[in-house]
């Protein structure tokens, strides 16, 4: 048991919780941010997918104790009105079937297009590999991904 | 004809609600209103979703056809969820695809009336005929008259003696907003993390439980000894529930930290159940089909495993069970019924059990069994709070229900062409046990035979009795069926040598719908200009609907990779295109997925696979381009859910066997598949 020091979505937090519990429940137990999912919660599934040092990471196989010290990010945190261009190309290819899967699968979108702001399709098959979508969006995720890149840009 | 007390007019409050009673929605008698749609005093627009939506976009469609048919824009409607309610809705249920072919009708009507009402009282205003008036973007417009706002004339309106109204729908060929592209409602909280689901449900003071599960089959608690996970922190109460022992936690990893500390000892069921046996056992128990007319030409068997439904969203309630009352959020596909159950389970009034259905994660088929609800009332009963039970991903894919395992047996009498001019198909399978009706062999027939091809033949189902809980899933055994089916009828085209497509077009009546829509695919598809390259095709009508899809497969270092899927749907006014295509798209990713590895087993009484690294289900980079053209016709609005996903199955591993020129004997394919 400890108190950990949580700086997720610009602000700062304290959790008193073991050590070893999955940051993924404190940000949903805890902090109330129930963007990121749980979907297996051994780091198969991409489902709970967010930022830290704007790198994508699964909070599910991360400890509270190995969360602290890093800048989390949740979808929540992505932007203030949901209009980060990765969110805006999510909505414009309407890409969800169910949703459950979409926040972990836009955050790994948004890691991805940090390091490469044109992704080949290979980029994105190596990036998203991970990021089981139950419902198959993948084809509309793909052109999606493509589309932020656009939009990132500042092309309409 | 509309009767005055179809309406509820909350006359203080000045808003218009239509609530039509709708008696193919409804339980026999007691015919109450059943579909709402409300104006409220300063024009706000709120439409009732009768079912609930797990994926399938039925509040957008929903949204749509209110909009529609009041003429305003689509962000113009608000959508609200109905609560599980069986007098008033009827069947709440979503499943078989039936959602839309039953409230697309009755929901227009209730928007039409409402719109009808308002231009009658601009009319009466302004002493003018009604037919001079138009509704028009929240608006009722006269050519000498400045217009009005809805707003304005809800009171008004909501005054009326609907009976002295007539009331007409919008014809499609004025559709502004049905039939054209638009987005999912909710997609703007999906993006932003706000979309709330099952899983996401916070109450003051609740709790969380997992459930130590079976070890093996039918196994139940023998000793258990819950002195350690009673002393783990957070840890409430540890409580015997049907399917083995919950631990009840202020947190969801204290409840898994005492799940872990918990000692049980099992007994009963069966340790040594295997599914390579049952898979044996299916193929012994084939049952036998009346002589050929004629020499045989061509007989094949195909063997299929257990598929579990693994939504993304695993199962999850939350119940607040008070002694004369009980609330619950459940993502469920049939909150009516539910309420009908926890009534009876609980000895209450169904009017003191409000169940909210929450947005799922995925369903498939797995929502529509009650089982983990009553864990959870089970749970909140036993410590008097409310309580959430949450099942890990292992907990899904190992205690699900399954989609039976089945063995096919087909043969066939050809004439001098290599046509197919009689066939038997022989079906080994289990019951679902979730669903008592299919213990009938004649209901497992219904559901799975639906060759449409003029051939004649026999199909003939044998069941034995399931050894494990087996459901619903996706298009149910016409999965199986068709798969079977269209796989055999492509080794038969091989071995007459036809061009798969030509082959059935012969085989299906000029003018017929099928028809049309394989025509419209394989121009599509360039099928004739792309020989070269290993294709599958096959079609399936049911559901009111007709699809013919076209896969493209090549080998990547000896590995199947679909390429591409075409598929050419009729499914009648596509009321929402981007929904139609959506479903398409997620039936070939099932097909995908299951055709091209993933599976359930069973080994020493349990299910091997535990999360989706051991099943399988494809991801992005084996996702084919998929292209869906949806073809019109003036066939009345089909279902769609389930319907791409036999035909596709089909028409993947058609192509697989092509590339690889190994037949295709089961699936997934070039598995042993027990
Ligand atoms: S919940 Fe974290 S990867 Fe599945
Ligand atoms: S949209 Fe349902 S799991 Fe991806």
């Amino acid at each position: 048991m400890g108190t950990h020091r949580l700086r997720v979505n610009g602000s700062w937090h304290e959790v008193d919780l073991p050590d070893d519990t999955p940051l993924l429940w404190a940000l949903r137990e805890d902090l109330g941010l129930t963007g990121p999912k749980y979907g297996c919660g051994v780091g198969a599934c991409g489902a709970c997918t967010s930022i830290v040092d704007g790198s994508a990471f699964r909070p599910c196989t991360t400890s509270v104790a190995d969360a602290v010290g890093g800048d989390i990010t949740t979808i929540e945190g992505l932007s203030r009105r949901g209009d980060h261009p990765v969110q805006r190309a999510w909505v414009e290819q309407d890409v969800a079937q169910c949703g459950y899967c979409q926040p972990g699968q836009i955050m790994t979108t948004v890691a991805l297009l940090a390091e490469h702001p044109d992704p080949s399709d290979e980029d994105i098959d190596e990036a998203l590999r991970d990021n089981v979508c139950r419902c198959g969006t993948y084809a509309r995720i793909r052109v999606a991904v493509k589309r932020a890149a656009c939009l990132a840009r500042g092309e309409r | 004809m509309l009767g005055r007390r179809s309406f509820l007019t909350a006359a203080g409050l000045g808003a218009l609600v239509v609530a039509l009673p709708v008696p193919a929605l409804a339980d026999a008698e007691g015919l109450v209103p059943n579909v709402f749609v409300r104006l409220d005093a300063d024009g706000r627009i709120t439409a009732t979703a009768p079912r609930p939506d797990s994926g399938q976009g039925v509040r957008t469609v929903v949204a749509m056809l209110v909009a529609e048919e009041l003429a305003v824009d689509l962000d113009a409607v608000r959508v609200e969820q109905a609560l599980g309610d069986p007098v008033r809705y009827g069947s709440q249920a979503v499943g078989n695809s039936v959602t839309l072919r039953q409230t697309t009708e009755p929901l227009r009507r209730a928007a039409a009336t409402a719109r009808c009402l308002l231009v009658a009282a601009a009319a009466d205003r302004w002493g003018v005929p009604r037919e001079d008036c138009r509704a028009r973007n929240g608006f009722v417009t006269h050519p000498r008259h400045r217009r009005l706002p809805y707003a304005a004339l809800v009171a008004d309106a909501a005054a009326l003696d609907p009976t002295t109204v007539a009331v007409t729908l919008t014809p499609q060929a004025e559709w502004r907003v049905l039939g054209r592209e638009a987005g999912r409602i909710d997609a703007h909280d999906i993006v932003t993390g706000k979309a709330r689901y099952g899983i996401d449900v916070a109450r003051p003071g609740l709790l969380t439980a997992v459930v130590a599960r079976p070890p093996w089959i039918g196994a139940v608690p023998d000793v258990v000894d819950d002195s350690a996970a009673r002393a783990v922190a957070g840890v409430a109460d540890v409580v015997r529930v049907a399917a083995g022992i919950a631990v009840v936690a202020g947190s969801a990893p204290a409840a898994l930290r005492g799940r872990a500390a918990l000692r049980v000892t099992w007994t009963g069921g069966t340790p040594t159940a295997d599914s390579r046996v049952w898979l044996e056992d299916l193929a012994a128990a084939l049952p036998a089909t009346g002589p050929a007319p004629g020499p045989v030409a061509l007989e094949a068997e195909y063997r299929l495993p257990l598929l579990a439904h693994a939504p993304m969203e695993p199962m999850n309630a939350t119940a607040d069970v008070r002694p004369d009352s009980a609330s619950l959020w459940v993502p469920t596909q049939d909150p009516g019924r539910l309420r009908t159950l926890l009534a009876q389970t609980l000895g209450l009034d169904p009017a003191m059990i409000r169940v909210e259905p929450t947005l799922a994660g995925g369903a498939f088929g797995r929502r529509i069994e009650t089982d983990y609800v009553l864990e959870a009332v089970a749970c909140s009963r036993a410590v008097g709070a409310p309580v959430k039970v949450l099942w890990t991903r292992d907990d899904d894919t190992r205690h699900d229900s399954y989609r039976p395992m089945s063995v096919h047996r087909l043969s066939a009498v050809v004439d001098a062409e290599g046509l197919p001019t009689w066939r038997s198909h022989a079906v080994s399978t289990w019951p679902l046990t979730t669903a008592p009706p299919f213990a009938n062999p004649a209901v497992v027939k219904g559901s799975g035979d639906h060759f449409p091809y003029t051939v004649p033949g026999a199909v003939t189902v044998g069941l034995t009795p399931a050894p494990l809980r087996t459901a619903y899933w996706r298009a149910v055994y016409a999965g199986q069926f068709g798969y079977a089916e269209e796989c055999f009828l492509s080794a038969l085209g091989d071995r007459g040598g036809w061009d798969q497509v030509a082959l059935r077009r012969r085989l299906l009546p000029p003018e017929s719908r099928l028809r049309r829509v394989l025509d419209v695919a394989a121009n599509r598809a360039r099928w004739s200009a792309s020989r070269k390259r290993a294709r599958g095709v096959a079609c399936h009508l049911d559901y009111g609907s007709a699809i013919a899809v076209i896969a493209v497969v090549e080998l990547e270092d000896g590995v199947p990779r679909v390429r591409k899927v075409t598929a050419a749907v009729d499914v009648g006014p596509a009321l929402h295109p981007s929904g139609v295509r959506a479903q398409v798209e997620g039936c070939v990713m099932d097909a995908v997925s299951t055709v091209l590895g993933a599976r359930i087993t069973v080994r020493d009484g349990q299910v091997v696979q535990s999360s989706f690294r051991d099943y399988p289900w494809a991801r992005i980079d084996r996702a084919p381009d998929v292209d869906v053209v949806l073809v019109p016709s003036d066939a009345p609005i089909g279902g769609l859910g389930e319907l791409a996903y036999p035909p596709a199955a089909a028409a993947i591993a058609s192509a697989v066997a092509v590339a690889t020129g190994r037949p295709v004997t089961g699936m997934p394919v070039n598995t042993d598949v027990g």
